[in-house]
């Protein structure tokens, strides 16, 4: 049986390799069902929304809910 | 994986190097490991009272697209931004590199997470050895956005696109960003590596990955 794995959404410029491991099946053939989870586009904030001391991030979230068990920073 | 920021400035800016824009804002997307490099960068180079910073969309073409209707002075950029940028005439004026770090849930078992590091080693491999031919992956990010897709794979600064095999945090990498993030006012409180580097799960999980 697979083990299973979500992470949040990631892209090229900061997760290159997990979109390259995911296309060419190097996470099946470690039988691992890697999930990339995306934030719903209403919840997505701007960085513009925040301060240097209250970032409105949106990294972590779906995390921090149970949605995801895995991002990166 | 390594993430490369870049400062830059529009192609009418009079600034030149990093300590000229002491004094005049600096966009940032706080809250973003390209923020804190931007902020890492501009410290390297003036005294903090003289760092001015205002806060930026966290999307890169909106920054960009900020700096060249001149909304501020200059922003930090990461690729294929750098590369849309330096092709519009911007410049830049500092770049630095920073480790991605995974965040994990206590609950990730060794075996998942070697399995997910094994994947990405070889990733990592195979994108060395030919970095031009995945290029194409910075571009279809942005779908919909012309002056990323009308880049080509030879437009890209290979340099800028560095990968490295994963590996367990330095506990000292780890303090300093902590203690660095502290000294911002960023965090509070005292580093304490145990409660923030599952180190047993770390270990078994690196020896499990070995390949």
């Amino acid at each position: 049986m697979a083990m299973t794995l979500t992470i949040e959404r990631v892209m090229a410029f900061m997760g290159l390799d997990v979109l390259v491991a995911r296309d060419e099946g190097l996470f099946a053939a470690e039988g691992l069902d890697l999930r990339i989870a995306a934030l719903p586009p209403d919840e997505i904030r701007s960085a513009a929304e925040g301060t240097p001391r209250t970032p409105a991030t949106n990294q972590g979230k779906l995390m921090a809910r149970g949605e995801a068990e895995m991002f990166q920073a | 994986m390594i993430v490369c920021g870049a400062l830059v400035v529009a192609p009418t800016s009079t600034v030149y190097t990093p300590q000229e824009l002491a004094g005049r804002p600096v966009a940032l997307d706080y809250g973003n490991g390209t923020a804190y490099a931007g902020l890492q960068m501009l410290e390297g180079a003036m005294p903090r009272a003289a760092i001015t910073t205002c806060a930026a969309p966290t999307s890169p073409a909106e920054r960009f697209a900020g700096l060249m209707r001149g909304d501020f002075e200059a922003t930090v950029l990461q690729e294929p931004w750098i590369t849309v940028a330096e092709k519009a005439g911007c410049r830049l004026v500092s770049t630095t590199f920073f480790h991605g770090t995974w965040i994990a849930v206590p609950g990730v078992s060794a075996e998942a997470y070697a399995a997910l590091l094994r994947a990405l080693t070889r990733a990592v491999r195979r994108i060395n050895a030919d970095k031009r031919r995945y290029v194409s992956y910075f571009i279809r990010d942005w779908a919909g956005h012309s002056e990323v897709t009308s880049l080509g794979p030879d437009d890209f600064n290979l340099g800028r696109i560095q990968l490295k095999e994963p590996g367990p945090i330095p506990e000292s990498e780890a303090r300093w960003a902590w203690e660095w993030m502290a000294s911002w006012g960023l965090l509070e409180g005292a580093f304490d590596a145990t409660a923030q580097i599952d180190r047993r799960l770390e270990r078994r999980a690196h020896e499990l990955a070995s390949i």
